[in-house]
């Protein structure tokens, strides 16, 4: 975490609530919130709101000399009555920031923004950072004086902090957030677990522009997440997701849609997908049938080293099922397998029915997770193929697939405990 | 293989259909959703089983045995304010998706938020105390002395709380309370007069005594116990309840407060029929307690009281702590998402060994007046309840939080009624109180 003390720290919760001055420190009014744009590093203040006279008032930072702790001062000595408008990017600080849920984008964390440190920087009053630590508090429930006395701490830099804009009350309103980018899908995902709703779904839309991120952050979330977010999103928008996934995921994923919509989602899928999905689609989740991929490598027993290979650099399946390759008799029966790395290290003369001399344990689409799972592990294999009743290779499961479904449940959320299935 | 069960019930929840295969779907996935929304252990039955909790029982019991069924109309006053609560407290987590505790920071800022807290954390300590105090007369019924079984029953919750299967144990103990549904039984069989049943549900009966008052508060403040509502949003906000699931989520919130009503409804009855009839009107003691079981389980009414006390402490002796680390963690920022693990989120772990701590060593302390002890505690809920109801009625009322699904008119009304007249009680009582100090 990225933290610094910069000189002069002012903190927000001493700036409001104290006295808007004019150039020779008469007395105009109250101020009653900071406006700051964000998309910088550390975000400049635009405005002020005060109440003047009992009545809200906008000044702009043109028209502001200097921001301190108990008073703002004005450039002037007079006060122009304007209507605060929002602008792009604009938040007040103190209504739209403080105490709310903020994103530590290198802790990869939700925090809570118990204090806003500002500073002059580059010229201008500008955000800093955010005090998630108690110091914070304190600074805010004591009395102002002692408040004032208290020597600022460390804080977070405003640089690795995303605030979430999503219930700011503004439909021109729409702020990027470019650090999230910075984050793998799995952070992602817990960080959307971890958000409220309306704020889970502000990240899916940040990182909606890319794609393929988002298609591996559904991957990620939990059933009842992922239920959630799919459920809001058009038809489109779902296939444009599951385009991105592999198949055995996108069939998940569309699980989690209503039954009218499985069919229309599909239907937007290209033809070798929607071929993949539909054959996958048939069987419980919870047999190798389910589990497993249809994207594999099989060859016949004549095939040289080279083929083997060729067939390899134009695979479009996943590295984890590619693993192991396969080989099958004239009767497309399953006759051998052969690890990836043993393949590499085979006898360029050698024909895979020749290299290929284990004769891998395989399953049926029926059979159970224990199954698979005890396969594997007695056989250390990280793939087990899934054969139907002619002992033809219909997909293979990758040990990613059993070990997401067998982990015990308190391995990941250990104080979930309120929360459902 | 512990695991598996858990995953087959993953498995279970991603069945799919629609696919070229054979059907195998035996619920649709919506109405199996509502099954487990309104099914049999959806927060607000949680919530309102643990509602009658050892304090519920001491409470419920002494008022019957007290004033046999002069209280009884304010049962019904309590359940519909009961639910006009609950529901507000589920509609707003189904909203905002945020715990209460979060709320009231966000909208009203630090300091109101620490006097919110402080005063749900007193409240929440007494019950806490006043559970493991339960387990120990629970437990005593049996022979067993409280400084053996209480320290006991302590490590368990807190091991079941840090490191085990929390799913599981609800369970046990949601079924544990199930002996207390003998209470409408013995109520039956003990053959009270109907009549006066009747007219004392609908024409209040009210007397001007401290000792009245201080029930009066202690059974609003077992029945809309601070820590329940706190309890139901969260949960509501865990379990992922959206706008589109409200209803259901509304109906399963007031089934469960009427039918816990209900209970605590017949267990004045069963103790008004045969306690109160019979002269014993100032229970000190969980056996004179059990007593009002023994129409309908005669030499075994101590047997099934305790099995039930036991469930309803152990149930709400876990829920309580968990309940407050939430509200703690929410109210200063810590951490409690993102894969909490014992080392992630230390506060958590704290708070909930210190509440255990503190209940356990309270309630080892050899002849501690046990039913005064419990229905204290419910008094002193009673009094800081006005707090968290004026927070929950203002959010709830508050377009900026709520949108669209804000309090209506009419139900704003009952709300505020509501809040009123809890305030009015705990204004009276304290007033009372020092005024009878005074003189």
């Amino acid at each position: 975490m990225a933290t610094t003390t910069p000189p002069t720290v002012l903190h927000l919760s001493l700036i409001v609530g104290g006295t808007l001055r004019d150039r020779n420190g008469g007395r105009l009014g109250k101020v009653d919130d900071l406006i700051v744009r964000l998309g910088e590093d550390y975000p400049p203040v635009t405005g002020v709101l005060a109440t003047v006279a009992g009545r809200p008032v906008f000044v702009p930072a043109s028209e502001l000399a200097e921001i301190g702790h108990g008073r703002v001062e004005m450039v002037s000595d007079r006060i122009d009555l304007q209507h605060f408008e929002r602008r792009t990017g604009e938040v007040l600080l103190r209504k739209d920031v403080l105490d709310r849920q903020l994103i530590n984008v290198d802790g990869a964390r939700l925090v809570r923004a118990n204090e806003i440190e500002l500073a002059r920087l580059e010229g201008w009053y500008r955000v800093v950072g955010v005090d998630t630590g108690l110091r914070g508090i304190v600074r805010r429930v004591a009395p102002r004086r002692l408040g004032a006395n208290m020597p600022p701490g460390t804080f977070l830099d405003w640089a690795s902090v995303e605030a979430f804009t999503g219930h700011v009350p503004s439909v021109r309103l729409r702020v990027p957030h470019p650090k999230l980018a910075r984050l793998h899908a799995a952070q992602l995902a817990d960080l959307v677990e971890a958000a409220s709703h309306n704020e889970g779904e502000e990240i899916m839309r940040a990182v909606g522009d890319n794609e393929e991120l988002e298609a591996d952050v559904f991957e990620e979330l939990d059933a009842q997440h992922r239920r959630e977010f799919i459920e809001e999103r058009s038809d489109d928008e779902v296939a444009a997701v599951l385009e991105r996934m592999e198949t055995d995921d996108a069939v998940d994923l569309l699980g989690d849609l209503p039954e009218e919509r499985r069919e229309q989602v599909v239907k937007l899928l290209p033809a070798v997908q929607r071929r993949r999905v539909r054959a996958l689609a048939g069987y419980d989740p919870a047999t190798a049938g389910g589990l497993m991929s249809p994207e594999f490598v099989c060859l016949y027993a004549q095939a040289t080293k080279q083929e083997a290979i060729g067939r390899i650099e134009r695979s479009r399946a996943p590295a984890d099922t590619l693993a192991w390759v396969y080989v099958m008799n004239l009767d497309r029966r399953l006759k051998g397998a052969i690890a990836l790395a043993d393949l590499l290290r085979a006898d360029p003369e050698m024909t895979m029915g020749e290299a290929a001399t284990f004769l891998p344990p395989r399953v049926g689409a029926e059979s159970d997770l224990e199954e698979v799972a005890r396969l594997m592990t007695d056989y250390d294999l990280t793939v087990v193929p899934v054969v139907d009743e002619r002992d033809q290779i219909m997909g293979v499961v990758s040990v990613d697939d059993v070990l997401e479904m067998v982990l015990p449940r308190g391995w990941r959320r250990r104080f979930d405990v309120l929360g459902g299935e | 293989m512990a695991g598996r069960v858990a995953a087959l019930r993953a498995a279970r929840d991603r069945l799919l259909r629609g696919g070229s295969g054979r059907p195998r779907s035996w619920l649709s996935r919506r109405s199996a959703r509502l099954i487990a929304v309104v099914g049999f252990l959806g927060p607000g039955l949680i919530a309102a089983n643990a509602g009658n909790d050892a304090g519920g029982i001491a409470t419920y019991s002494s008022v019957g045995a007290k004033y046999g069924y002069d209280l009884l109309w304010m049962m019904v006053v309590i359940t519909v304010s009961l639910v006009v609560v609950q529901e507000m407290a589920a509609r707003m987590g189904a909203v905002t998706g945020k715990g209460l505790a979060e709320l009231i920071r966000e909208q009203y800022g630090v300091r109101w938020s620490l006097f919110a807290t402080t005063s749900v954390l007193i409240a929440n300590l007494g019950i806490c105390v006043s559970e493991f105090v339960g387990i120990g007369a629970a437990l005593g019924l049996a022979g067993v002395p409280p400084q053996v079984s209480v320290p006991i029953a302590a490590i368990g919750v807190w091991l079941l709380l840090i490191r085990g299967s929390y799913k599981v144990a609800e369970r046990i103990f949601v079924l544990m309370t199930i002996p207390f549904f003998a209470y409408p039984i013995a109520a039956i069989l003990a053959h009270p007069d109907w009549g006066s049943v009747g007219h004392a549900v609908v024409a209040p009966n009210i007397h001007t005594s401290h000792a009245y008052l201080f029930l009066f508060i202690a059974t609003a403040g077992t029945t809309i116990t601070p820590f329940m509502q706190l309890y139901v949003q969260s949960a509501v906000v865990e379990r992922g309840v959206g706008v589109d699931e409200l209803n259901a989520e509304r109906a399963e919130v007031t089934t469960g407060s009427i039918f816990a009503n209900l209970v605590a409804g017949f267990i004045i009855i069963a103790t008004g029929a045969t306690l109160y009839l019979h002269g014993e009107r100032n229970i000190s003691t969980a056996a004179q307690a059990a007593k009002a079981l023994a129409p309908f389980a005669g030499r075994y009414a101590e047997v099934l009281f305790a099995v039930g006390l036991l469930g309803a402490s152990l149930l709400a002796a876990a829920i309580l702590p968990v309940t407050a680390a939430y509200v703690i963690a929410e109210t200063f920022g810590f951490e409690k998402g993102i894969s909490r693990r014992i080392h992630e989120a230390p506060v958590f772990v704290a708070v909930i060994t210190t509440l255990i701590a503190i209940g356990t060593i309270v309630a080892v302390i050899p002849g501690i007046p046990v039913i005064s002890l419990l229905v204290g505690v419910q008094v002193v809920n009673g009094t800081l309840l006005p707090v968290l109801l004026i927070f929950i009625w203002r959010l709830a009322s508050d377009r900026d939080v709520m949108g669209d699904y804000r309090n209506g008119r009419v139900f704003n009304v009952l709300a505020g009624l509501t809040v009123v007249a809890t305030s009015g009680l705990s204004i009276l009582l304290l007033a009372v109180t020092l005024g009878g100090a005074f003189l």
